[in-house]
């Protein structure tokens, strides 16, 4: 158990994001093929990310928000927050949803984009892609160095307009979006929308503790 | 000898009785399986007060007695021992390549890794394979079961604790040792592993809005995918997680 939660920690704090990029990613996939893109878009937001952490001009908050900004670009996080909700957003008025989908980002940003700094001298391996039935790419990928070496992350993405953007991160099978699914339907079938708003901005209001 | 056999056919008959119960429940991480949450709920506030009392303050006091690479040593030695489990499993589950590199791993980690306590098999491409009991289950077929919460052990699954009970006879060292001592090598496993993750436990547990549903699903979609060896495609409950409407 304890294995998994060490697990998920590494996918919530946007690993990919610290780590250098291989070049001999496996498989033959044709570039400007759905995979081919999809493969580009991870492997850009990956050295993007890199190129940042690797920055030594950059103080710990100028970091935190030039990676949140990377994320922002290639993530789409609007759709991976509708995704979580599943048939529950039906539940949300309009303005209910705006304040979720700012208050998950927020609640995100908070609690992992701490944690970043930790994995500087990790690097990330493209190691193979798959296209899905419902045209989504997921991306494979797996963590090279330090304590975490080995750990398997999978993207999932999704195109729009033109390019892809991830929408789902899987490490070591758990997915992000199916394990804030599981939660968030905990607590809006006991306390509807307005509990969940409520415990994201309490989340918010105090943000975990860690940063080394 | 004849308590090992005993005790595979007190598993054998496990298994059985529990294929039958379990038979009618499929699982999908999508839709909790989990009749027994009260029950299980309130194990885990028992398991949370242990963590916070006892666990995890030893945990501390290890982690401040050695340093990280020691505990690493340490995490790789009890891999290392595992490896009888690691065989039987690879070549249940008819795996031979993963057998041969287990087997691989095992002899060059002893001798030239120090008794396991170092990893140079790995800087020469043999990657280990966690597959346990549980695991060659599933492959076989078997439901893992409802959720099943264990006293200090944690998340599990009926499965799970069968593959558990049938692993330890395939460990070695529980049939020259004391009880005493297997006991000592479970908890010291415990505690390091535990010490390895303290900030992350903390970080994790701050941040969940219901950390018992966070770990339950953690766990029931780890099982799944190490039965799956993130090989196969993801069946049908993918299609629903990446839906609007849920899929129901």
């Amino acid at each position: 158990m304890l294995r998994i939660v060490a697990a998920l920690i590494i996918a919530l704090s946007w690993i990919p994001a610290a780590g250098a990029v291989s070049e001999t990613s496996a498989g033959t996939v044709a570039v400007g093929s759905p995979e081919g893109q999809a493969r580009e878009v991870v492997e850009k937001t990956i050295s993007e990310v890199l190129g940042v952490l690797r920055n030594p001009e950059l103080s710990h908050e100028q970091r935190l928000s030039a990676i949140e900004t990377i994320v922002i670009g290639h993530f789409d996080l609007y759709t991976m927050s509708r995704y979580v909700l599943a048939r529950n957003w039906k539940r949300f008025s309009k303005e209910q949803q705006d304040e979720y989908v700012s208050s998950f980002r927020q609640y995100l940003s908070n609690n992992y984009g701490g944690r970043i700094s930790r994995y500087d001298q990790f690097g990330v391996d493209v190691t193979g892609s798959r296209s899905e039935s419902n045209g989504h790419v997921t991306v494979r990928t797996v963590v090279v160095g330090g304590e975490f070496a080995g750990a398997e992350l999978d993207y999932r993405l999704q195109p729009k307009e033109g390019t892809w953007k991830v929408i789902d991160v899987k490490i070591e099978g758990i997915s992000m979006v199916s394990n804030f699914r599981d939660q968030f339907k905990e607590v809006i079938g006991s306390g509807g929308p307005e509990l969940l708003l409520q415990k994201l901005q309490e989340k918010n209001a105090a943000p975990a503790s860690f940063d080394d | 000898m004849t308590e090992g056999r005993e005790s595979m056919m007190r598993v054998a008959a496990a298994v059985a009785a529990i294929s039958c119960v379990l038979g009618a429940s499929p699982v999908s991480a999508e839709t909790p399986n989990d009749p027994w949450e009260k029950f299980n709920r309130s194990i885990f506030r028992f398991n949370e007060g242990a963590d916070r009392w006892v666990v995890g303050p030893v945990a501390k006091g290890w982690d401040f007695i050695f340093p990280d690479p020691v505990e690493n040593a340490l995490d790789r030695f009890f891999e290392n021992i595992r490896f009888p489990i690691r065989l039987v499993n690879d070549l249940l589950q008819a795996k031979p390549l993963a057998a041969a590199e287990d087997t691989g791993r095992f002899l060059i980690n002893t001798t030239v890794g120090v008794a396991g306590f170092f990893d140079p098999a790995k800087h020469w491409g043999l990657e280990g394979h966690r597959e346990d009991f549980g695991q060659t289950l599933g492959v076989w077929g078997v439901p893992p079961g409802p959720y099943l919460v264990l006293p200090i052990l944690g998340p599990s699954s009926p499965r799970h604790v069968v593959g558990r009970v049938a692993d330890s006879a395939a460990a070695v060292y529980p049939y020259f040792a004391f009880f005493w001592v297997s006991a000592a090598v479970t908890g010291t496993e415990l505690i390091n592993y535990r010490s390895l993750i303290d900030d992350d436990l903390t970080a994790e547990r701050e941040a969940a809005l219901d950390f018992y549903v966070f770990q339950r699903n953690a766990y029931t979609q780890y099982r799944e995918n190490q039965v799956r060896d993130r090989e196969e495609d993801e069946s049908d409950s993918s299609d629903d997680l990446y839906r609007f409407d849920d899929g129901q």
